[in-house]
């Protein structure tokens, strides 16, 4: 992997506005970066879709997520991890993805578990 | 290795996922729904005994749940003083559900 | 050890786990310092909420393992608020009759989290599963 395992690892399972477990795995990503412990973000199963591009929040009077997520750089948040075999199971293999994002598989996920030294489950 | 506590029935995403990232070395505990993957002859539960030997339930969600008097054999009953016992031996623990 | 824990589930069969947990980390010796309620697990600090007969009262009983073990119980402020939880500040900020966060529990910030997650050992995640 091209960057060291973050120390604490968020994942994040939830589809962005079903209920609000997304939201909230990034809004503590967002305050761990603020104080000083920039989280890794691994976006598992139902949780690649927060990543599709063109959220149009607005119909829904709802935050945007995909404009939450498009600001995790600015506040380093910056190690992204996307469960590969979820993005092929809704057929987003072509999808666009955050420059920071690396696509990971079964093996890379569990280096990532197993490299932090604490997970949070969103 | 790592500490996983699955609350969620088989037939989930979560339940694939835990098996997914189940390794030998690490312990699962199942709790909530989780505790039906326990059930003897559960296809659900030999899956993950053959990934991790592992596997403890919670035993207050097995009782409530009718599943404490079926328990598969692999599978190891514990209280929340054994729970707090396996988060001492794992420093890290997964959550699914 | 130090411990801390996150409970994401509302109050129900993840939730009571978690008190079990909390009370028997106390019981063996460990240092809970903080419990931080977020997203649904708010609503297991809803001083409101009347449990059903026969059914445990889940807010007074994590109360009283705050008073006995000095553990902080921590609800996450947007999400307590967005679900009308509120203590005395933020029920005069946001021009509400009464505070509706049950004893024991106090109202803060995700940073409150952080900085447990910073200070502990163990790190536990309590989710409602399907």
């Amino acid at each position: 992997m091209s960057t060291p395992t973050p120390r604490l690892l968020l994942v994040t399972r939830s589809a962005p506005y079903g209920a609000s477990l997304a939201r909230s795995a990034l809004d503590t990503a967002l305050a761990a970066a603020a104080f000083d412990r920039a989280p890794g973000l691994l976006f598992l199963g139902e949780g690649v879709l927060q990543l599709l591009p063109a959220q149009d929040a607005a119909a829904s009077q709802t935050r945007n997520h995909g404009k939450v997520l498009d600001s995790l750089p600015l506040y380093d948040v910056s190690q992204l991890y996307v469960d590969a075999t979820a993005l092929t199971h809704y057929g987003l293999q072509a999808m666009a993805l955050p420059a920071a994002a690396q696509l990971v598989d079964a093996a890379a996920i569990r280096a990532l578990l197993e490299g932090c030294e604490q997970i949070l489950s969103f | 290795m790592i500490l996983h506590t699955l609350s969620a029935a088989p037939d989930t995403p979560a339940f694939q996922h835990c098996l997914a990232q189940l390794q030998a070395a690490d312990a699962l505990l199942l709790m909530g729904n989780g505790v039906y993957a326990a059930l003897v002859g559960a296809p659900a539960g030999q899956a993950l005994g053959k990934a991790c030997a592992n596997l403890y339930v919670l035993d207050d969600d097995a009782r409530t749940a009718g599943v404490a008097a079926q328990l598969g054999a692999g599978v190891t009953p514990v209280d929340f003083d054994g729970f707090v016992a396996l988060s001492e031996r794992y420093q890290r623990q997964i959550a699914w559900y | 050890m130090n411990y801390a824990l996150l409970v994401l589930a509302p109050p129900g069969s993840a939730s009571r786990a978690a008190l079990g947990f909390a009370r028997a980390a106390c019981a063996r010796g460990h240092h809970l310092q903080r419990v931080f309620f977020l997203d649904r697990g708010v609503e297991n600090g809803l001083g409101t909420a009347v449990a059903p007969q026969g059914e445990r009262d889940l807010p007074a009983q994590w109360a009283e393992l705050a008073s006995e073990q000095g553990v902080e119980l921590v609800l996450c402020v947007s999400s307590a608020i967005r679900r009308g939880l509120l203590d005395a500040t933020e029920a005069k900020r946001h021009e509400k009759a009464a505070p509706t966060i049950a004893p024991g529990f106090t109202i803060g910030g995700l940073g409150l989290l952080v900085e447990a997650s910073a200070d502990c050992e163990r790190l536990l995640t309590f989710g409602e599963g399907r």
